[in-house]
């Protein structure tokens, strides 16, 4: 640590050394809090989240995502901010930050915080400057937006206690998917350590939710739920590997989202891969198809991918792939099939499944309604019947759908798997995102 | 009664706002010639229609807040809602489809009903319109940007093509109920204007020539400065893709987001 530079460096130097070393973690929402203002202070929280920006590579800005410092006593392989590593290093004051926040909210560029951090000193140390300024932040400022921080593993479970009930979100990234391949790569984290942390939200947030019904007012503990991240092509897993870990997640620990970041290659180490065409964007495109599928479709792991069948389809998304390999399941009557049927549909987002299931009660549907309430007629066609009656006729075999599907060009829009497709814009509600 | 009065149509013009197109539901409704025989727009009318005869319907409160009360308690909140935005947007048809949709739900034995029909064509377009006017709005709630005056208020413009002031005001009060704010509608000339404390309220005819006098605070270059810096950090070099960022954030709404411009209007 060299104190003389950080002390000759002012704050807008600082700002672009910690914004660039938060950027690889993909998490940028604001959603799942609805906050009024109490009427003091500043802040609201809305359920969506809004979007604030764009950034050059097309994701979405929504927090002020920084670390608090990018000082580390670590040196995993994959991360720029590595020990080895001769970067220029800086730190934060709580005071920098908190001026920050409360002067980017004020003027409308961003929806809260995002507080990440290397390690400083130890992790009791780095924890509780992140609860410091939180700390500031809430009651010094009232600040009532958005705020998502790290749970620093290895930190006295108090401070990450405390720390939680000033939080909106709490995360700790997996890194990579398995325990070897952490071992591999950052031989200082071990799985236990990061699940820890983990776990402790998790339990702390069930004796929350019987706080609060209890007593109304009790105060939130991490009231958005945690999120993880795991990093896609730098350890040789499978796409089932990674979803049966993702699946793990939502189920065992309640998680609110798993993102996955296609690898960068940020530091020459001979136990990195090369990977020749670039960071593997489409690969991470379909996990995140796969991941909205489990979340909110109703799908398995194991009906999308198997040991035999360990990968996605690069040319198709793992809904069209499924129902090309469930014919026998098709067509279905869109004015009989139950909700969980029709969100089986290649081209019926669970907007439109539930729009139709209204809509049916009270009138017979067409094509044309269907088209308006947001099915994707290009795919729906091939898989369903409407009255009785097919759209126009259309063979119900795997070829001739496949060549029409792909003829009709799947938009891959690399880097679109981030948040903004599948959370944020995904509640404004464009059909052009279903599933 | 002749026949030709049959043929009639008799069109209430009501001016383009909530105000303006529920006192045209109100004045068609009570004028009893039968909902065949009225219809209701909005906006230039310079395709006047033989056999129709033209009334224009002056904004009036006590009938607007008189048919929003019937909306809210017979047809229920969401379908206020859908009114409320859709009526934001423009379209040729919007107002006579809100009043079809008002009739046709009051007709229903439970008139919640109505905002789920959406086989109906008139609720079809309403709701329609309401999707579109949310989808802007909420944009717009990310991507005003305030500059801060010399006096502390914080001050935006937009130039929005849907009406959004009154979508979005709600939202920023109770965000910032301390802070002195408004926000310009350059296009229509009006504000929304929220006091530190106080409800907000737009206020009509505002010229844009004399919000320009003001000056920004000192302050306001530096975080303005540091936003850009923050901006330009956080893109990852090797994913840049400036389609799909466009396809997000389309041009016509960066016009006045800072991180966008490189020399700022002030
Ligand atoms: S602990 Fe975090 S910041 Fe430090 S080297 Fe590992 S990944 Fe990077």
């Amino acid at each position: 640590m060299n104190y003389h530079i950080e002390q000759q460096m002012n704050l807008s130097q600082k700002l672009e050394i910690l914004a660039d070393a938060a950027k690889y973690d993909v998490a940028c929402t604001s959603s799942g809090v609805d906050r009024k203002n109490s009427g003091k202070g500043i802040g609201n929280c809305i359920t969506p989240g809004i979007c604030h920006s764009f950034s050059a590579d097309g994701r979405c800005i929504s927090l002020l995502k920084i670390l608090f410092t990018n000082e580390c006593i670590f040196d995993c392989r994959y991360c720029i901010n590595r020990r080895s590593n001769d970067v220029p290093r800086a730190s934060f004051t709580p005071q920098e930050v908190c001026d920050l926040t409360i002067e980017f909210y004020r003027r409308n560029y961003i929806e809260g915080l995002f507080l990440s951090s290397g390690i400083l000193g130890s992790p009791d140390m780095t924890m509780d400057l992140l609860y410091q300024t939180l700390y500031k932040l809430r009651t010094e400022y009232h600040f009532q937006g958005y705020i998502h921080v790290k749970a620093i593993p290895g930190a006295d479970p108090e401070l990450i206690a405390r720390t939680g009930y000033l939080a909106d979100r709490m995360s700790v990234n997996l890194e990579l998917p398995t325990a070897e391949g952490l071992n591999a790569l950052a031989p200082q984290k071990k799985r236990p350590k990061l699940l820890a942390p983990i776990r402790q939200v998790r339990q702390m947030r069930m004796q929350n939710k019987n706080e609060l019904a209890l007593y109304r007012h009790a105060p939130k503990f991490v009231p958005a739920g945690q999120s993880t991240q795991m990093i896609i092509g730098a350890t040789g897993e499978s796409d089932w590997q990674i979803m049966k870990v993702a699946e793990h997640m939502y189920k065992k620990y309640e998680m609110k989202r798993v993102f996955y970041s296609a690898f960068l290659r940020v530091n020459d180490d001979s136990l990195l891969p090369v990977l020749p065409g670039g960071p593997p964007l489409l690969r991470e495109h379909r996990l995140y198809q796969a991941d909205w599928l489990l979340r909110y479709y109703g799908f398995g792991t194991d009906e999308l991918l198997s040991e035999e069948k360990p990968d996605f389809n690069l040319l198709l998304d793992p809904k069209c792939d499924w129902a090309l390999r469930h014919l026998e399941q098709f067509p279905i009557e869109v004015m009989r099939a139950d909700y969980h049927t029709l969100l089986r549909v290649p081209g019926i987002g669970y907007r439109a499944a539930s729009r139709i299931v209204k809509a049916r009660r009270l009138g017979t549907l067409d094509y044309a309604n269907l088209k308006k309430m947001g099915v994707v007629l290009k795919r729906a066609i091939f898989f369903i019947t409407c009255g009785g009656k097919q759209m126009y006729p259309v063979k119900l075999e795997e070829d001739y759908i496949l060549r029409n599907i792909l003829d009709g060009k799947e938009r891959l829009r690399p880097g679109a798997g981030e948040q903004p497709v599948y959370e944020q814009l995904s509640l404004f509600d464009d059909p052009r995102f279903s599933v | 009664m002749s026949s030709c009065h049959c043929l009639m149509i008799r069109v209430f013009q009501c001016e383009d706002t909530l105000t303006g197109i529920l006192t045209g539901v109100y004045d068609a409704w009570d004028s009893r010639l039968g909902h065949e025989h009225v219809r209701l727009e909005t906006g230039a009318y310079e395709d006047m229609e033989l056999f129709c005869e033209y009334v224009q319907v002056p904004p009036d409160l006590d009938k607007a807040g008189k048919v929003l009360r019937t909306i809210r308690t017979r047809l229920g909140e969401e379908a206020y809602e859908m009114i409320a935005y859709a009526s934001a947007c423009p379209h040729t048809r919007k107002a006579d489809a809100i009043y079809r949709m008002i009739v046709l739900g009051l007709r229903l034995p439970d008139g919640r009903e109505i905002s789920r029909m959406l086989t109906q064509p008139d609720v079809q377009l309403v709701f329609e319109l309401r999707r579109k006017a949310w989808h802007i709005a909420h944009r717009y709630m990310g991507f005003v940007r305030f500059q801060e005056l010399g006096n502390g208020v914080l001050f935006s413009k937009i130039d929005a093509e849907v009406d959004v002031l009154a979508l979005i005001a709600p939202h920023f009060a109770d965000r910032l109920p301390l802070e002195n704010w408004m926000i310009y509608d350059r296009r229509r000339q009006k504000a929304a204007v929220h006091p530190a404390q106080k409800g907000w309220v737009i206020l009509e005819e505002v010229e844009e020539k004399v919000l320009s006098e003001f000056e920004n605070s000192e302050k306001e270059t530096y975080y303005d400065g540091l936003w850009k810096v923050f901006h330009r950090a956080v893109g990852i070099a090797s994913r840049s893709n400036e389609r799909l960022q466009m396809s997000f954030l389309p041009k016509k709404f960066r016009h006045f987001m800072n991180e966008f411009a490189d020399s700022r209007e002030s």
